[in-house]
Order: C-alpha cells, then structure tokens, then sequence
C-alpha cells in the first residue's frame, strides 16, 4: 500500500465521521466543471472536461463502413475508454484493464440506451453507414471517471460535424453538417465510506470507498446503473440517490450545452 | 544576479559546484544536470531527496518484522529502523513517525534511528527540493507558520510534513503556497503578511 | 515514401512549400511544462498540427523485479498514438509495430543523457501520447519528454530536442509536416544533445547523397538552436507567477 494513501485513508474516514470532505465541500457537490469543446482540429468533434484534476479528452472519428447483416439499416457506435500510464502512477501500458472496460461500457449503455444518436439517422445509402468512434482518453485520474467521461462525450457529440461522403467514401477535409443529437445523458457516481454517500469522489476518496453506485439519467428516465466493489447500498438508499442523480441532471445538462456551438 | 539554469548549462563559477551533487564534468568543464536557481549558490527547484546524514524524516511503518521495521518514506530508497532489543521498540504498521538518518548503505537502504511516534495529526506531501525553503533560514519560516496557526509542524527531508493543532488547513495552505512560491524573493515577509491577515479575517 | 504515380507537387509556383514556409523554416512549435497534475514531470506540446502530451513517472520500483538492474535505473518508453490521432480513419488504440519502434530508439535517446547510475534498482517512465498527428510525432514527441524529464527533477547530461530533415526535389527541408513526410524523397528523423551535438537518433530512408546528409545534419543542428531557446522557456515559466 502506498504510504501516503494509507494515512489519508485514516484522515478521510475520520472527517467523513464528521460529515466533512478533505476538500470542505458537500456531501453531494461536484467538483468545478471545465469543458473545452473543439481542441482537436483532426476529429469530428472533441471536447477535453477537467472535473476537479481528472481530465478526460474525448474525441469522436467517423467512418464509413459496411451496414452489418443483422442491422441492415442502422450505423454504429464504439466507445473505448483508455487509462492512460501518463494519468496516473497507477496505470499500466499494455492491454486495456477491466476498470478501462467497464468505464467504456457503462457510458456505452447510457448513451445508446437514452438514444442520444439515432442509428437509424447514420445510414448513408445501402450497405453503407457511418460508424462513431467515442474514445474516452484519461489525462488525469484524479476520481469519479464515469461522470467526467459522460460528459466528455456528450460535450464531444453535441460538437460533432459529419464529413462529406462522396463516390461511396467520406471526405474527412469537409465537415458538412451538426450530428444530429437527439438526447442528452448525463451521470452521477456516489461513494460510500463508512456508511456515509457522498458524490463525485475524488482519488482518495474512491481508494477508501466500500462501495460506489453510478447512475445515468436523461430528463425523464434512468437509463444505466452500474454499482462496483463489494460494498452494499441499501434500497432505501438506491432510491434516495436516485432522486439526487435526477436533481444533478439539469445542472450537468446546462454545463454540455453552454459548451455546444 | 538571479537566474535559472537548466540540464547542460555551463556552470562558470566553480564555487557552485561545492555541496552540489548534481552536475557533470567533462574536458574541465562542469555542466547542471537539474533546472536550478543560480543565485550565489545552485539550488535545485526539481529532484530528488538525497539522504544526509542527520537529517529528519517524516513516514509511515509499513512491514514489522522481527527486529526491523520496514519505513516508507515515499522514495524509492528503501528506509528500516532496527529494533534496539535492550529498549525494545514498538511500531504497528500504519504509525506515523520522525526519525534522523543514520546511515545509507550501499546507496539502497537508508538507516534510521531515533523513532518517535506521532499520534492523529495530519501529513502532507510537499517536493524534497522545495523543503529547505519551507524551514527558512534559521527555521524563520516554519516557526512562524507554525507560531500563527498555533500548529506543531514536523518538516521531514524527504518531503512528508506533519501537522498537528488548532488551525492545520491554514498551515497546510500556507506551506503549499510556499512550496509553489519558492524561488521568489522576500518570502518570508510576504507570507508573514498573508497570515497575518488571514487571521484577522478569520477572527472577524 | 510513397513512390506514387499521382504523387502530388509539393513546392509551390513561388518556390515555397505548400504551406508557405522557406526550407530551413520550422513549422510554430509551443511547449509547456508542468500539465499533468499527477506526473512527476510532464510537457505539452504544439508543433504546427502535432499535439503532444509526455509525462514522467519515477524514480519507482521496478515491476516486475526481475527487471530491475542493481547498477543504475532502467528507463521505460512508451511511444502511442491517439486512434482519433490523424485526419484520416479511427486508428487501433495501443502500439503496434512501428509505436512499438519508435519506443525503443526513443528510450535509446534518453538512456544516454539520463544520469541513471544515481538510481541504481530503479525505473523511470516516460510516458509519451500523440494526440494529434501530422508528421514529424517521434521528434516532437523527443522534444516534448526531453522537457518533461527535466521538469521531473531526472538529472541529465543535456536537453536533448529532435527535428526531421528530409528532400522534395533535391532541396533539404526541415521539419516536415505529414503531407511532405509521406511523398518526399527522404526523411531524416534526428535527435540532438545540443552541448556537444551528439546525435542520438538517426534513422532515414529514401534516397541522400553524402553531400546532402550533411546539408541535413548542419540544417538540424542550426534549427536546434530555436528548439532548444523553446524548451528552455518552457521550464522557465513553470517558475512565473501570475
């Protein structure tokens, strides 16, 4: 165990008694959000979020690919997520680690469940559609990933131009026309550590943490739950952090559009 | 004159190179290897903890053994007190403590001694290079954050500071500030500026 | 190196290159030191399109152990490139052959100016991410870690920096960005320790005759001049204070 960790650990835990966090904010507060949309001249759309010091860029490529057989009539969306070794000294090169893949398939559900691009709209003729590349690259790990990846991608997506496609292939110089987005998702990751909920847990907080519940929404409905480690959460609980993912939702929300030219 | 110099710079004055580890010769000319401040003397703004002898340090026990105890002192050197079996120690792991170097050996293992436990209390985690600044000449630095803040602070060579008392986040955002604010001048009187009125708003 | 037959023109009626610079004129290059909250040492750079993000951790413990060498520290180098890195299509995540190789001659460089005998047992990473690519990333990506190295507090014999030569019509350009890198007659990738210009990274193909390797070698090492006065500006501001 890392030394300082292991004394942070202690010092956390026992302001959390107290219903204080090492960094004096509340229970339920974010971190300051930035966004900065549109910083990578050669994607589609891209946006950097530095959610207190975790900062994920996102950038989203489109390609023209071949329609597959069982949806003859629908494009197609990837999202990867990759825990960079420069973030943290935590993260190794090599293959992508369980945590990088649960990270990307969590925001995967949430977006595709809340149909925030409709597949549909990405077929281009027959046979051929647009695939949506949304890689989630962590430049920092600081805590909370999910919510700083949901909104690094919405934020990315929201700016998202489509290339032209000409003769059967896309021409990547021109970008002709807004993606069409037809929803917007967004998350909220609580902790628990010593059977108190807080929001947003920053890296200290996420290593002393027993269990952490995310839960993305749109306006009106959930549309993923992902719940890690081996902690519990009451119903009660779950219910209760429902509502407050609800609540988060609008303030999120007005963070990725005032962000959207 | 104040200037700072980096990694394959041509040190001039050979005064420099007294009680410098880090810099290179070649052909009778000597080279910085680290971005420094030249400034009469050549201090390092980024690096490493080099162990001297007698010097204080800040960790935490890591492993217990037999008659050692293993001390991670956030380095990559390895660092172990050994157990005085007439005056036998007892250390559990997670204990903060201080201790003075006694020795390194082989340039792999530091020797501590002197042991003393400190109970609740905060650590926090500052750059090595920067921990000379953060004493101050004389310990005029440290003794008066120390004295403001009511706090007792003990500032390891190795980067971990310990605070205990009534106002540590003051002390803490202060030896932070200085930290950052190293390599300027008059230092020691801006801060004491800043303090003094810290307090005056937080007595309010 | 494409030998194509529809290989496009690549100077321009004025005799400039196609985006307007003179042969030996580098493309804007910003560095800055100290982005990376958790590194112990970490630069971002912009040189012309070419994003770039290094960073350094260590000294630490080398996993697994069985690598570590009891007389100095082991340097690791990771060279990778973002898939949504170039104009052109998603790219795969993670190295693959040519990464792979840029990696090795990459901790070939640093391996020579890094004091590494002061951290005997130990590792140190360089961690270095092509966000955006349009020629000439394995230099700037040199001359990006050799700034973070330093902001890491890692003692080195020099600053290194690294820039491509190359020819379009029997003219020795400099850095070249990805259009001229793929249809010139030559690249010359080399990295620099500017004290005594020793060259710490060659590598070239396509076609040059000794008298323009030479061109090229006193073309690099003039240019260097500018890089280095960049890198050195960039640990210098970590030092401002606004």
């Amino acid at each position: 165990m890392d030394v300082v960790n292991f004394v942070k650990t202690n010092y956390i835990k026992n302001l959390l008694d107290k219903s204080i966090r090492s960094d004096s904010r509340g229970l339920y507060d974010f971190r300051p959000i930035n966004i900065q949309a549109n910083i990578m001249e050669n994607t589609e759309g891209s946006a950097q979020v530095d959610l207190g010091d975790t900062r994920i860029l996102c950038g989203i490529k489109m390609q023209v690919e071949d329609t597959k057989e069982d949806t003859p009539d629908e494009g197609n969306l990837i999202v990867s997520a990759e825990l960079l070794p420069l973030a943290s000294s935590q993260f190794e090169s090599g293959p992508p680690s369980a945590d990088s893949i649960e990270l990307a398939r969590v925001v995967d559900r949430g977006i595709r469940a809340a149909q925030c691009i409709d597949l549909a709209d990405l077929l281009i003729e027959e046979k051929k559609a647009w695939t949506i590349f949304i890689d989630l690259y962590v430049l920092n790990y600081s805590g909370n990933l999910f919510d700083a990846s949901y909104i690094a991608a919405m934020s990315a997506l929201m700016n998202t131009k489509v290339p032209k496609y000409e003769d059967g292939k896309a021409v990547m110089e021109q970008r002709v026309k807004k993606l069409k987005v037809d929803n917007i998702v967004t998350s909220t990751t609580f902790a628990k550590i010593n059977n108190k909920i807080i929001l947003d847990p920053d890296e200290n907080e996420e290593y002393v943490m027993d269990a952490r519940l995310t839960i993305a929404t749109d306006k009106k409905n959930i549309r993923a739950i992902q719940k890690g480690l081996s902690g519990a959460f009451s119903s009660d609980e779950i219910k209760e952090l429902v509502d407050r993912s609800f609540e988060k939702h609008d303030l999120l929300k007005d963070y990725i559009n005032s962000n959207t030219k | 004159m104040t200037e700072i110099l980096i990694p394959g710079d041509l040190i001039e004055d050979k005064e420099l190179l007294k009680n410098n580890r880090f810099y290179i010769s070649e052909n009778n000319k000597h080279y910085c290897t680290l971005v420094s401040l030249y400034n009469n003397r050549l201090i390092p703004l980024e690096g490493y903890w080099y162990p001297n002898i007698d010097e204080t340090v800040v960790g935490i026990i890591k492993e217990v053994r037999n008659n050692v105890f293993e001390v991670d002192l956030s380095h990559f050197l390895r660092a172990i007190i050994i157990n005085d079996f007439r005056n036998k120690l007892h250390f559990n792991v997670g204990d903060v403590i201080e201790a003075k170097v006694k020795a390194i050996e082989n340039k792999k293992t530091i020797i501590l001694i002197y042991p003393r436990l400190l109970r609740d209390g905060m650590l926090i985690q500052t750059k090595p290079v920067k921990i000379p600044r953060i004493i101050g000449k004389n310990n005029t630095m440290i003794n008066q954050i120390s004295s403001f803040t009511k706090t007792s602070i003990i500032v390891g060579f190795n980067g971990l500071i310990y605070i205990k008392g009534a106002n540590s986040s003051m002390a803490i955002s202060t030896i932070l500030r200085v930290e950052k604010e190293a390599h300027t001048k008059g230092l020691t009187e801006n801060i004491k500026q800043i303090l003094q009125k810290e307090l005056e708003l937080t007595e309010k | 190196m494409a030998s194509s037959l529809n290989k496009p023109e690549l100077l321009r009626q004025d005799g400039k290159r196609l985006d307007g610079r003179d042969f030996d004129e580098l493309r804007p290059l910003k560095i800055t030191a100290n982005v990376i909250k958790n590194a112990n040492g970490s630069a971002y750079t912009e040189w012309g399109n070419n994003k770039v993000l290094a960073a350094v951790y260590g000294p630490k413990e080398v996993v697994p152990k069985h690598l570590s060498d009891p007389s100095k520290a082991v340097i690791k180098c990771r060279y990778a490139m973002a898939p949504f890195s170039s104009l052109s299509d998603h790219g795969r995540s993670g190295p693959n052959r040519r990464a792979t190789e840029i990696s090795k001659v990459t901790r070939e460089v640093f391996e020579n100016v890094v004091l590494t005998k002061e951290f005997p047992d130990t590792a140190i990473e360089i961690s270095i991410e092509i966000l955006q690519s349009d020629g000439g990333t394995r230099a700037a990506g040199i001359t990006t870690a050799a700034v973070a190295l330093a902001n890491a507090g890692i003692p080195m014999k020099d600053l290194v920096y690294a820039v491509s030569a190359g020819k379009i019509k029997d003219n020795i350009v400099l850095d070249l960005n990805m259009i001229e890198d793929n249809y010139s007659d030559a690249d010359m990738p080399v990295a620099i320790a500017p004290r005594n210009n020793n060259i710490l990274l060659l590598q070239m193909d396509g076609g040059l005759t000794k008298a323009q390797i030479n061109s090229s070698l006193d073309k690099v090492i003039n240019a260097g001049k500018i890089i280095s006065k960049i890198q050195r500006q960039a640990l210098l501001d970590v030092y401002k204070i606004d």
